[in-house]
């Protein structure tokens, strides 16, 4: 089974994954004809900034047990066993906030969504794009990425591969597996401004 | 193997769905006192503000006991737990036998001293029958009060707004929720609800109810009256503890607890509002009666009566409100003394209506107050709960661009 897996040293900040996210969650599934809509599709994906400002795309780890799954008063929130996704269903959200402080990752957003009942606050948050999987399409935030920060794999695969990587370092004459020299570039130039605006220059 | 569970609500439920995983063939019976469905207590506010019917209010479906195996004894208080000879009485005279024992049986309100308390429409809000009888009598109310600024106090209030009821609010402390949030907030919340039309009046107390049959006033305690055909008492909670002995089993406010759910009495358990365990943050023993620590506390007492050990690292204090357009978080240790071992930080935007107080014990987070902006609040809770040490600057917690990736370890 394939899920999104984050590689976070790759993530340059654009936030283009959040906006295909709002599109394909939104009614008519266009950028041009979504930002119209009302209530505004939003988000489900959450580009924060870090330390030094770089990128990262959070989003639900869909975690197994559900923290947030627990602590649902109403019990709005189920998993899908096909894809092992954490779903919310906004017609049995109460908006208590409940999940809120169960999610050791705060993923989840409050707002009244194009998808739920209209004009009802709810609890919102990824659904791994079930609907497009099960039209055979990768999750929107993927097939945006361009800079490989989120892929769609099999997670046994990408498991494999860290280990492998964190095994070639302890080897002395191989050394880290070399990345594109940008992305070096880019965290070295946020990391100098992020120094610059703590000293005050 | 037998095992007897007191009180049918979500500790209880969750105890025995926990028993039932590992235990296929075990008796298990549960004895509540509530005839309805296992419920969802903390939603009972909803149905008296009318933004939800009682069938929303059972998270398990009426096969819940047959598709479990559990015989039910339910509308039934028990009186007394003989220790050694492994039975239970409960208040019709029968005697129940157990191998494993979990206590389970919540709380009750907190009773206030008030002369008139026998008057009609006069309303504690606990249960969904509570709500029930609040609402037979919701038609003919105008002029409500509300005993207490804590979290019941808050929700009956908001709850009679919404139903249109003139209502007045109670508060014997300086300021609303002072159990959940420090000044600052509670005086945000304050002024909010003010402005919403809630007439909150704080230092003030009842010492009597008058009314021919119903309450129609109250008098407090400086002397004046209010008049009102209605009153709500929301003064909290305590642990429903009358039928243990206490010569055998510990008892503080609730029953003691170590990390196993297990009291000091081999083979007898507690759980949720009844129990007392250690607080992660307070470091200190405490009654955390609240959802979610029922819920899992539920599910280990009950994985460690059917011989599973799993422990517990103990309770955490937390809370949410929604009032209005206003969200209030609170989480841990919120109000420590001045001079002790924590430090406070805060983050006040007037403008945006948004407040942060951090409360830190040396290099970790032990406590929070957010008002507005509370999606980040379960981050907060989790490094709370996972002790984990603070090494960016604290400064960067309170900012409003606090996100996860904020705890990262710096790039490059």
């Amino acid at each position: 089974m394939k899920t999104v897996v984050v590689h976070p040293e790759r993530c340059v900040g654009c936030m283009q994954c959040m906006a295909a996210c709002a599109t394909a969650h939104s009614r008519s599934k266009s950028l041009f004809s979504a930002i119209h809509e009302r209530p505004l599709p939003r988000p489900r994906v959450h580009v924060g900034a870090g330390l030094c400002n770089e990128g990262f795309p959070n989003r639900c780890r869909h975690c197994d047990p559900a923290p947030c799954r627990m602590a649902c008063l109403p019990g709005a929130i189920s998993r899908d066993p096909d894809t092992g996704t954490v779903l919310i269903d906004p017609d049995r959200c109460i908006n208590c906030a409940s999940c809120a402080m169960a999610c050791p990752f705060g993923v989840i957003r409050y707002h009244a969504d194009p998808l739920g009942p209209p004009e009802k606050v709810v609890a919102v948050k990824c659904d791994n794009c079930i609907d497009r999987q099960a039209e055979g399409r990768i999750p929107a935030c993927v097939e945006i990425c361009k800079s490989g920060a989120l892929a769609f794999e099999e997670i046994s695969v990408a498991m494999k591969r860290k280990t492998d990587q964190v095994a070639r370092t302890v080897s002395s004459d191989v050394g880290a597996a070399p990345s594109s020299p940008g992305f070096e570039l880019l965290k070295a130039v946020k990391k100098v401004e992020a120094e610059l605006r703590a000293s005050g220059r | 193997m037998s095992y007897v569970i007191i009180g049918n609500g979500v500790a209880g439920v969750h105890a025995a769905e926990a028993i039932r995983r590992i235990d296929p063939d075990g008796e298990i019976t549960l004895i509540g006192d509530e005839l309805f469905p296992p419920y969802c207590r903390p939603m009972i506010s909803l149905v008296l503000e009318g933004a939800v019917t009682p069938d929303a209010l059972p998270i398990r479906n009426d096969r819940f006991y047959d598709d479990l195996g559990i015989a039910p004894i339910l509308g039934s208080r028990v009186e007394d737990i003989d220790v050694d000879n492994r039975t239970v009485k409960i208040a019709n005279g029968e005697t129940v036998p157990f191998d494993k024992l979990l206590i389970a049986s919540g709380a009750d309100p907190r009773p206030i001293k008030a002369e008139g308390l026998d008057l009609k429409n006069i309303f504690y809000m606990r249960t969904e029958g509570h709500v029930r009888s609040m609402l037979t009598a919701l038609p003919k109310v105008q002029k409500a009060l509300v005993l207490g600024g804590g979290l019941v106090g808050f929700k009956a209030a908001y709850g009679l707004m919404r139903r249109g009821i003139a209502t007045t609010m109670l508060i014997r402390s300086g300021h609303p929720l002072s159990m959940q949030v420090d000044a600052a907030a509670g005086e945000l919340v304050r002024e909010n609800l003010m402005g919403r039309g809630l007439d909150v009046r704080v230092g003030a107390s009842v010492t009597a109810f008058e009314g021919r049959g119903r309450v129609e006033r109250a008098v407090l305690a400086d002397g004046t009256t209010l008049s009102c055909d209605m009153a709500v008492i929301g003064k909290g909670v305590l642990p429903a503890l009358s039928f243990v002995p206490r010569d055998k089993i510990g008892v503080d406010l609730g029953v003691l607890v170590d990390a196993h759910q297990e009291t000091g009495a081999k083979g007898i358990y507690a759980a949720g509002d009844a129990a007392e365990s250690t607080d992660i943050a307070r470091r200190s023993r405490w009654v955390n009666a609240i959802w979610p620590e029922a819920v899992d506390q539920g599910r280990i007492a009950g994985m460690n009566m059917a011989g599973r050990a799993v422990a517990y690292p103990g309770s955490l204090s937390r809370n949410v409100i929604r009032i209005f357009d206003m969200d209030v978080m609170s989480g841990g240790v919120v109000t420590p003394e001045t001079d002790s071992v924590y430090d406070v930080i805060h983050f006040h935007d007037p403008k945006r209506k948004r407040y942060r107080k951090l409360v830190f014990r040396e290099d970790r987070l032990a406590g929070f107050v957010l008002v507005n902006a509370v999606e980040q609040g379960g981050v907060m809770l989790s490094l709370i709960r996972s002790e984990t040490p603070v090494v960016v600057p604290r400064e960067r917690l309170a900012a409003p661009s606090f996100n996860w990736s904020t705890l990262l370890p710096r790039a490059g």
